[in-house]
C-alpha cells in the first residue's frame, strides 16, 4: 500500500498499460476467430454433407445441422458486433486524439503569430521616427540660463517645440530679454492704505525725484543682485496690469519693522512707475500741508480722487516708457 | 389395402412437404440474417473507411500544419538576431 501510494502514477501507468494490452490482445483473439470462422463453416459444411449422404438417420443431421447453423450466426454476430465495437471505438479515439493535437498545433500556431505580430510592431516602432516630446504648460517658461545650462539639444527642441508657432517663441525670447534689462524693485514694500498723518514725515524725507534719480551706483548694484532678478515669468501675466497697485517704500531703518507685503514675481516691471506716481503724490503733499485748515472729509476726497489719477498717471508713464 | 397404402402415401407426402417448407422457412430466416449480417459490414466498412479518410485527412493536414510550424521555428532559431531587443 505504501509503495502504491507513493508511486500512483507508475502503478496507474501500468494499470493502463496492462488494460490496453488485454484489449488488444482480445481484439487480435476476436479477429483471429473471426478469420477461422470461415474455415470451420466450410468444415462444418462439408462434415453435415457427407453425414447426411452416408448416415441412414437424416432427419437427426438436419436437425443437428439447424442447431449448428443457428449457433454459428449467433457467434458470428457476437464477433462481429465486439470487432466492429472496438474498431469504431478506436478510430473515435484515434479522431479524439487528433483534435486535440489540432488544436494544440492551432494554439502554437497562434503564438508564433502573436510573436510575429509583436515582432513586425516592435520593428515598426523601432524603425519609425516619431519622437514623443514632452508637453509643457504654456504659460510657464524656464529662464534662458536654466535652459541653456543644461546643454542638451534635443532638450532645447523640445522646448522650442513646446510653444504653439514662432510668435509665442519671439514673445518668450522678449519676455526673457526683458526681465534681464530690467530694473529690480525696491527690497522692502510699504501697505497701499496708509494715514495721511503717518505718510507726512517720512515722505518728506525719503520721497524726492532728485533721491532716487541720483541713487548711488553701489546701491544699484545691490539690487542687481537680488534674488528677484531671473524670476520665473508668467507669459499671461506680462500683458494684464491689474487694477491695484502697491506702493514701494525707500529703504529706511523705520520701515523695516513693517510687514512687508508677499511679492510676486510679475512686479518688478511696474516698480519704476510706481516710483513716479509716489513722487507725484508727494509733489502733492506740500499743498495738503498749506492748508492744514481743510476738514476731513475733504482730504478724503482729495485722496480718493487721487487714487484714480495715480492710476492713469501710471498707464500713461508706461505707455510713454 | 391398396386404398389404405395410397393413403399413408400421401400422408407422408404431405408431412414431407410440411418439413420441406419449415426447412425452407429456417434456411430462408438464416439467409435473412446472414443478409442482415453482410449489409451491417457493408455499412461499417463504408462508416469506418469514411471515418479513416477524415483521420487521414486531419492527419495529412496536420502534418503540414506541423511541417510549417516546423520551418518557421527552424528559421527562427537560425537568425538569433530576430529576437534580439
Amino acid at each position: 500500500m505504501s509503495a502504491a501510494a507513493t508511486m500512483p502514477m507508475p502503478r496507474e501507468a501500468s494499470n493502463y498499460d496492462e488494460i490496453s494490452m488485454q484489449q488488444s490482445m482480445l481484439f487480435s483473439d476476436s479477429l483471429k476467430d473471426l478469420k477461422n470462422l470461415r474455415t470451420q463453416l466450410y468444415s462444418a459444411a462439408e462434415y453435415f454433407e457427407l453425414s447426411y449422404t452416408n448416415d441412414e438417420q437424416k432427419q437427426i443431421v438436419v436437425e443437428t445441422l439447424k442447431d449448428y447453423a443457428i449457433k454459428a450466426l449467433v457467434n458470428t454476430v457476437d464477433h462481429l458486433g465486439s470487432v466492429t465495437y472496438k474498431v469504431n471505438d478506436f478510430v473515435d479515439e484515434k479522431v479524439d486524439e487528433v483534435a486535440g493535437t489540432e488544436l494544440r498545433v492551432s494554439c502554437i500556431e497562434q503564438r508564433l503569430r502573436m510573436c510575429q505580430e509583436y515582432m513586425d510592431h516592435e520593428g515598426r516602432s523601432q524603425q519609425s521616427l516619431v519622437i514623443d516630446t514632452p508637453k509643457f504648460h504654456k504659460r510657464y517658461f524656464l529662464p534662458s540660463g536654466e535652459i541653456k545650462r543644461g546643454g542638451n539639444l534635443a532638450k532645447l527642441k523640445n522646448v522650442e517645440g513646446s510653444f504653439d508657432g514662432e510668435d509665442d517663441w519671439n514673445q518668450f525670447r522678449n519676455a526673457v530679454r526683458a526681465t534681464i534689462r530690467e530694473t529690480p524693485p525696491p527690497p522692502v514694500r510699504k501697505p497701499i492704505l496708509q494715514s495721511p498723518s503717518q505718510r507726512k514725515p517720512q515722505r518728506s524725507a525719503t520721497f524726492s525725484f532728485s533721491s532716487i534719480a541720483t541713487a548711488p551706483k553701489k546701491e544699484q548694484d545691490k539690487r542687481a543682485v537680488s534674488p528677484h532678478r531671473f524670476p520665473l515669468l508668467r507669459s499671461g501675466s506680462v500683458a494684464i496690469r491689474p487694477s491695484s497697485i502697491s506702493r514701494p517704500t525707500t529703504p529706511s531703518k523705520s520701515r523695516a519693522v513693517t510687514p512687508t507685503p508677499k511679492r510676486y514675481p510679475s512686479e518688478p516691471r511696474r516698480s519704476a512707475s510706481v516710483r513716479v506716481a509716489f513722487e507725484k503724490e508727494a509733489q502733492k503733499e506740500p499743498e495738503h500741508q498749506q492748508q492744514p485748515s481743510k476738514s476731513k472729509r475733504l482730504l478724503k476726497a482729495l485722496l480718493s480722487r487721487r487714487k484714480t489719477k495715480k492710476d492713469d498717471t501710471l498707464y500713461t508713464y508706461l505707455d510713454e516708457y | 389395402m391398396a386404398k389404405a397404402g395410397g393413403i399413408t402415401n400421401a400422408v407422408n407426402v404431405g408431412i414431407a412437404v410440411q418439413a420441406d417448407w419449415e426447412n425452407r422457412e429456417f434456411i430462408s430466416h438464416i439467409s435473412l440474417n446472414v443478409r442482415r449480417l453482410f449489409e451491417f459490414l457493408v455499412q461499417f466498412e463504408s462508416t469506418t473507411k469514411s471515418k479513416l479518410a477524415s483521420l487521414n485527412e486531419k492527419l495529412d493536414l496536420l502534418e503540414r500544419r506541423l511541417e510549417m510550424l516546423e520551418v518557421q521555428v527552424s528559421t527562427a532559431t537560425a537568425n538569433p538576431s530576430l529576437f534580439a531587443t
